[in-house]
């Protein structure tokens, strides 16, 4: 098994590679900026739900309120930015550490809830951190930041009319979620999680080690998302706290790797690049009718694919596999 | 290099093939983009303002005679009778969306110019993005101060900001307390996003300045499922002017609320929004007897120019509503854009923002109350005069300033 | 502040605090019976509240006369959505949790859309009604007709289903089904039409909280969700599984809303209801009642 296990992987990361380089190459081809506005959505997504994947798929802490995370990077960049004038790449690594931090702290008393209860009070936190910013007058309170885009600069990581800067930095994003979890399903820690979910048993004889590594999870998902968070802020260089801490974000966030299967290495990216795009355009043609149509066809979408493939879009492909061996 | 025969003669040949061309082009369409909230909370202003600029573009494309840059003859004169041909995008209220669908209408649908946004956030990244692609944008409505100021070249605004709404409601004040009227207190109510908020810091300012006293500031959830601790506070402050800034769902909750608890307002100034909206009225209109708005446009003015009750019927065909204070500046947005497009006689994004700089269309021409139309440098017009409105018997009369008012205010409310 | 100010706070509180505990009394019940939470309970409501409205504007029938046909609606509808949706989300063979969080979380994205569609986003209100802006007085403190008739069908329909769930036969056929789906089957009950049945009820008992709420609310299709997040956090303060936890959930609720408002400025006051979730379950993780 353990052979087999460890082909699987070695095939995993050339098929990562594989798909890195042809994405990479798409905007030699593609010219669009709108189609290229969509891809860096869904590179970006498909890092975000990655993250989301560490903590809520593989560690089974359902947390629908990442939006917390993604909006402390966010501000912390565009507030080092703007009142400090320090490079959205240190404000990137600040953000990044100090939402691994809060996980942290946030973690220990509540990762002792289990199922709805812990749900919930992920939900509230974040709504809780989106009040308190909405109410502070210094980081702009609801009138938000407006970064200054003064021309093209990697220093400051703002470009005026080209998407490639951002589509590679999502890029880049989106392998390095991958990686992290690519390695932490051969980790130690991705035993245990794996020994929990399939014996609860051996949660009790685990308990401290595994507690432990919970709290590694939600330091490295909130980190990384983050960074998406910081990402995002230089990416539309206008920030609010509705817009990037809202709840509707924890659960956009989340959705990728539902759709595409969760705690599994393909599911985000799956789900992000069929939802992603599926949204955008749907928005964009569908949207202008101000019927609500695109709501019905999105909605009956999430339906339909959380029924029919509980395990995701992924188990059609392994399925396929399956029956092919 | 030096222009030999056979060169002159192949720009000739390729100039008299593409003349044609190029004049058809012209005289077919003109793609403006028009960005809205087609979905999500804020729909129905979105649904609305369709109406509005569908009014706008039917009056531009078809012959009327209305007193009214473009109404005239069919399409835009300047561009060989062209069309104007509207792309309607939906920004769901979020910025991010906003500036994604702005760029596709700059890049895929070849709009040359962009108007929005209702939400002000939204109008931040819209605005930006017409900037990087040097393509006019006019923000029909958005009333936050802060946008004009972020020293933007390709940005617009016919409308009045937040500060003249509220400078004209302080000034209706002062008026009224020189006729021996007791205005000292004034209560604020304001919702908590970017609108409440610019509002009740210009609100705060002016009050500081003018020798008014804020008994109770109170900053409250949009979208709130009580606001019965907010009315409490209001009502034991009782102010002599309750002034809320909030839209319509919040200002049907706190009109419900107040007659709930007993609370009767000796008076109400209202930063419009939830207060000049249909539905805010057909809920609990019989309460607010007496409730003046601010506004940019009145009704009344049918009376002194016959074309803004026939434009209103038109639109009223339309959407089933009479204009309102967003409807009639989205319906203005329109015309001043295409009035410069117009002029510019191209559809190049600079040589339009070169027109809509030199733009200067007199007040009367328009449907509102205004001066005129000529932005500063800031592309703020600064002649957009807003209007107070009084809610009574049903209709909304103007009141303020004394030039357009075509009746005394009822003062207090409830007299 | 005055003794006045604080006990209208207080009592306004309770009243909104009955009215929530109602709100969120057929979400407990729902995941009482088999552990699911419903997304789509602030869409629920969505739906009895416009339910309500087109009664009162098309036939002219009182919000108050058309709580019980809303309530029978609500429980069709509620049976239906059981058996079209959520009966499939709960016999997910993986990820059950993930499954019906986001089946339910599709619907309410639908019933918004389609709510939008047919309804058109516009929002709507009861004009005029038997008990809309009547309010009684006593020393000073108003209570507001609609909610004290809230207040009152919240205890009515609390007390009825305490009764109901312990002392019928189908609330026991419920528990059974509850504590065991597979050996109430060898008894002859089918589970499917126990679990349609509570999902009935549970929207039924939406649709009383609905009726009421129309006649001093507004209504659109995205009304449902400034009341969803409330009614989670109600039930999970109360304890999951506890349909007596709802209700004493709601209490505190309403009146940790109308207390944080008094001392913070309001645009945070569900800062204070969110405060007191978590330190009730960092203490209890069950909550207050609950018993799982």
């Amino acid at each position: 098994m353990d052979t087999h296990f460890a082909q699987r992987r070695r095939r995993d990361l050339i098929m990562a590679g594989c798909l890195t380089v042809i994405a990479a190459l798409v905007p030699l081809f593609v010219k669009d900026v709108y189609v290229q506005n969509i891809m860096v959505l869904t590179l970006m997504y498909a890092a975000l739900s990655q993250s989301w994947n560490i903590l809520s798929g593989y560690c089974g802490q359902i947390s629908l309120g990442h939006a917390l995370y993604f909006g402390l990077g966010a501000y912390t960049t565009a507030l080092l930015f703007t009142k400090f004038g320090v490079l959205p790449w240190f404000g990137m690594l600040a953000g990044g550490a100090i939402s691994a931090v809060i996980a942290m702290a946030l973690g220990y008393p509540c990762f002792r809830l289990r199922g709805h209860y812990f749900v919930i009070a992920t939900i509230v936190i974040a709504e809780i951190a989106l009040l308190l910013i909405q109410n502070w007058d210094w980081a702009g309170a609801a009138l938000g930041i407006d970064i200054p885009v003064r021309g093209d600069s990697w220093l400051k990581f703002q470009f005026t009319r080209s998407k490639l800067p951002y589509f590679y930095f999502a890029l880049a994003l989106a392998c390095i979620a991958w990686l992290v979890t690519w390695w932490l399903e051969d980790s130690k820690w991705g035993y245990w999680w794996r020994a929990v979910k399939d014996n609860p048993d051996a949660a009790e004889s685990l308990g401290v080690v595994v507690f432990n590594s919970k709290m590694g999870a939600a330091a490295v998902s909130a980190f990384l998302v983050a960074v998406g968070g910081s990402f995002y802020a230089q990416f539309v260089s206008y920030i609010d706290p509705e817009s990037v801490m809202g709840f509707q974000f924890s659960l956009l966030m989340a959705l990728p790797a539902v759709l595409g299967g969760i705690g599994t290495l393909w599911g985000p990216v799956l789900g992000a690049v069929i939802l992603i795009p599926l949204t955008e355009l749907t928005r964009s043609f569908v949207g202008g009718s101000g019927r609500g149509v695109d709501l019905i066809v999105y909605g009956t979408l999430i339906v339909l694919i959380s029924l029919a493939l509980p395990r995701g879009l992924v188990s059609v492909f392994s399925l396929r596999k399956e029956a092919a061996r | 290099m030096t222009i030999s025969r056979r060169n002159v003669l192949l720009g000739a040949t390729a100039a008299a093939a593409l003349g044609p061309m190029a004049a058809r082009a012209q005289a077919s369409e003109v793609a403006i983009g028009v960005i809205y909230p087609l979905s999500g909370s804020s729909a129905q202003i979105g649904v609305d303002a369709q109406r509005a600029f569908e009014t706008a573009a039917d009056i531009i494309n078809k012959n009327y005679d209305f007193a009214l840059p473009l109404a005239k003859g069919e399409g835009l004169p300047g561009l060989g009778g062209a069309k104007v041909k509207l792309v309607f995008a939906d920004h769901q209220a979020d910025p991010q969306k906003g500036r994604a669908e702005a760029e596709r209408l700059i890049t895929q649908d070849k709009v040359c110019a962009v108007i929005g946004t209702y939400q002000s956030a939204v109008a931040v990244t819209v605005s930006q993005i017409c900037e990087r692609y040097q393509i006019p944008f006019i923000s029909a409505d958005n009333s936050s101060p802060s946008l004009h100021r972020r020293g933007l070249k390709y940005y617009f605004r016919a409308a009045p900001h937040d500060e003249m709404f509220s400078t004209a409601m302080f000034d209706f004040f002062d008026a009224m307390k020189k006729k021996g009227q007791k205005i000292k207190t004034l209560s604020l109510f304001h919702e908590d996003t970017i609108f409440g908020t610019d509002s009740a810091n210009s609100q705060l300012k002016l009050a500081s300045e003018r020798g008014y006293k804020v008994v109770a500031d109170i900053k409250y959830r949009a979208n709130s499922p009580s606001l019965t601790a907010e009315v409490q506070q209001l009502k034991a402050a009782n102010a002599d002017v309750l002034m809320p800034s909030s839209y319509t769902t919040d200002a049907i909750l706190l009109v419900k609320t107040m007659a709930e608890l007993g609370y009767k307002p000796k008076n109400i100034v209202a930063q419009d929004a939830g207060f000049s909206e249909k539905a805010t009225y057909d809920a609990v209109g019989d309460k607010l007897e007496g409730v003046i708005s601010r506004g940019s446009f009145s009704l009344d003015l049918a009376q002194k120019r016959p074309m803004v009750g026939l434009i209103n019927e038109m639109y009223r065909a339309k959407s089933g509503k009479d204009f309102n204070d967003y409807s009639s500046r989205q319906f203005m947005g329109l015309i001043v854009m295409a009035d410069a497009i117009n002029r510019a006689k191209s559809t190049d994004g600079e040589k339009i923002r070169e027109a809509l700089a030199a733009t200067d269309m007199p007040g009367d021409v328009t449907i509102m109350p205004w001066k005129r139309v000529k932005f500063d440098e800031m592309g703020q017009n600064n002649f957009a005069d807003p209007v107070l409105l009084q809610y009574a018997a049903k209709n909304f009369v103007t009141i303020f300033p004394e030039q357009a008012a075509v009746s005394e205010a009822i003062w207090p409310m409830n007299s | 502040m005055t003794a006045e100010t604080i006990i209208q706070s207080l009592a306004s509180g309770l009243l909104m605090g009955l009215l929530y505990g109602l709100i969120a009394a057929g979400l407990a019940l729902i995941f009482g019976l088999m552990d699911v939470v419903n997304f789509a309970h602030g869409e629920f409501l969505m739906i009895a509240m416009y339910a309500t409205f087109f009664l009162f504007a098309y036939f002219a029938i009182d919000p108050l006369l058309a709580a019980p046909l809303v309530a029978a609606a609500l429980f069709v509808f509620g049976a239906v959505v059981y058996l079209l949706v959520v009966r499939f989300a709960v016999r997910a063979k993986a990820n059950a949790g993930m499954v019906q969080i986001f089946s339910t979380f599709g619907l309410a994205i639908v019933m918004r859309g389609l709510a939008q569609f047919f309804f058109t986003p516009d929002y709507r209100s009861v004009t005029h009604s038997w008990l809309g802006g009547k309010t009684v007085s006593v020393a000073g403190i108003y209570l507001p007709e609609p909610q004290l008739v809230g207040a009152l069908v919240s205890v009515v329909a609390f007390i009825a289903l305490y009764f109901f769930i312990h002392r019928t036969d189908f609330g026991r056929a419920l528990e059974a089904t509850r504590e065991d789906a597979g050996a109430v089957a060898l008894v002859g009950i089918d589970k499917n039409k126990v679990f349609a049945l509570g999902w009935g009820l549970g929207a039924a008992l939406v649709g009383l909280a609905g009726a009421i709420m129309a006649i001093f609310f507004y209504v659109y299709p995205d009304v449902g969700a400034s009341f969803a997040l409330i009614a989670y956090v109600t039930v999970a303060l109360g304890g999951f599984g506890s349909v007596f936890g709802a209700f004493a959930g709601g209490i505190i609720v309403g009146l940790v809303e109308a207390t944080t408002a008094l001392i913070l400025p309001p645009s945070l006051k569900s800062v204070g209801i969110y405060a007191v979730y978590l330190l009730i379950v960092f203490i209890r993780p069950r909550g207050l009642f609950g018993s799982m």
